[in-house]
């Protein structure tokens, strides 16, 4: 872009719950992720994209059925969002991050959300272009819904429940084109 | 008291997930004969061929959507009489007053427990056994 003024971006807090689906280029979902997850999705042909944000219930794996269900249900939303926009089901193509292990001694519900993430994906057909899951450390991800780009960085690498540790050095963004 | 395994059933959605997740609901209570159908298209396709006594179907579809499925149905002699319930998300409001509009029998809002499928289920053909 070498000559251009860069564009103003605009950013879009994507809370636990929400999704936000745009074909704006100069649009960039966020979020900040622990044991949740955040599917971002996108359609090269249409050029628009969409994130999501969502925990599932943790109850101690006494009803997966339930967790599973409440998932189905927040990706369906996101998905019918992007058809309602025109992207094409065929062309979705998914980058899933966060499932942290945010705490030590309770379940380990980040690795469900994970587990389930990439459950779902497979069965629906979507392909599963990259990821970032699990791990100790929250996420920071950006996301350009119009491009697909996305970007996340860990904002921390220790597990909270403890005294918390000096100060990190931010761990670096990863590209995750 | 209808036994559920003598409710013929079509789930309609397009999202696997979400039709295994109800298929599941319904072996639960006790249902047997379970159809599925990917889209409004597919099901009526299916459902002119092999008629069933009750249609679970998701609005948001391609080809055809769940309110243009329920439409049809309820304008083609033989489908007339089916049972309809539509699953819908929270913000459907609308969607729920214009089904009712075209004869939907209930609906469900979802994400919704195995309990208030069976609860919806009986409000329409009673007590389930």
């Amino acid at each position: 872009m070498t000559g251009r003024a860069v564009e103003a971006s605009r950013k879009v807090h994507v809370t636990q719950g929400e999704h936000h689906v745009s074909d704006d280029p100069a649009v960039v979902a966020t979020t900040v992720l622990g044991s949740c997850v955040a599917a971002c999705l996108h359609d090269p042909v249409a050029g628009l994209g969409g994130m999501n944000h969502f925990l599932l219930p943790d109850d101690g794996g006494r009803d997966d059925a339930g967790a599973i269900r409440y998932g189905a249900y927040a990706m369906e939303v996101l998905i019918n969002s992007l058809l309602k926009k025109g992207a094409s089901r065929q062309r979705l193509q998914a980058k899933v991050f966060g499932g942290a292990r945010m705490f030590d001694g309770l379940s380990d519900v980040g690795a469900t959300n994970a587990v389930f993430i990439r459950r779902f994906l497979d069965d629906e057909g979507i392909p599963l272009v990259s990821e970032s899951l699990g791990g100790q450390a929250a996420r920071r991800v950006e996301f350009w819904p119009a491009s697909g780009r996305a970007r996340v960085r860990a904002t921390t690498t220790a597990p909270a429940g403890r005294p918390a540790p000096p100060a990190l050095e931010p761990a670096g963004d990863v590209e995750l084109f | 008291m209808p036994a559920a395994s003598a409710i013929k059933t079509l789930v309609v959605d397009d999202q696997l997930t979400m039709r295994a997740l109800i298929r599941s609901g319904l072996q639960q209570l006790g249902f047997t004969q379970i159809e599925e159908a990917v889209d409004g298209e597919d099901a009526l396709r299916r459902l002119i061929q092999n008629p069933v006594h009750l249609v679970l179907s998701d609005f948001n579809m391609p080809k055809l959507d769940g309110l243009s499925l329920l439409r049809a149905l309820r304008s083609h002699g033989p489908t007339r009489q089916v049972a309809f319930i539509m699953l819908t998300g929270r913000a459907d409001n609308d969607l729920v007053q214009r089904a009712a509009q075209f004869g939907v029998n209930n609906y469900l809002v979802k994400p919704f427990t195995v309990t208030t499928l069976k609860g919806k289920i009986e409000q329409v053909f009673g007590a389930l056994t």
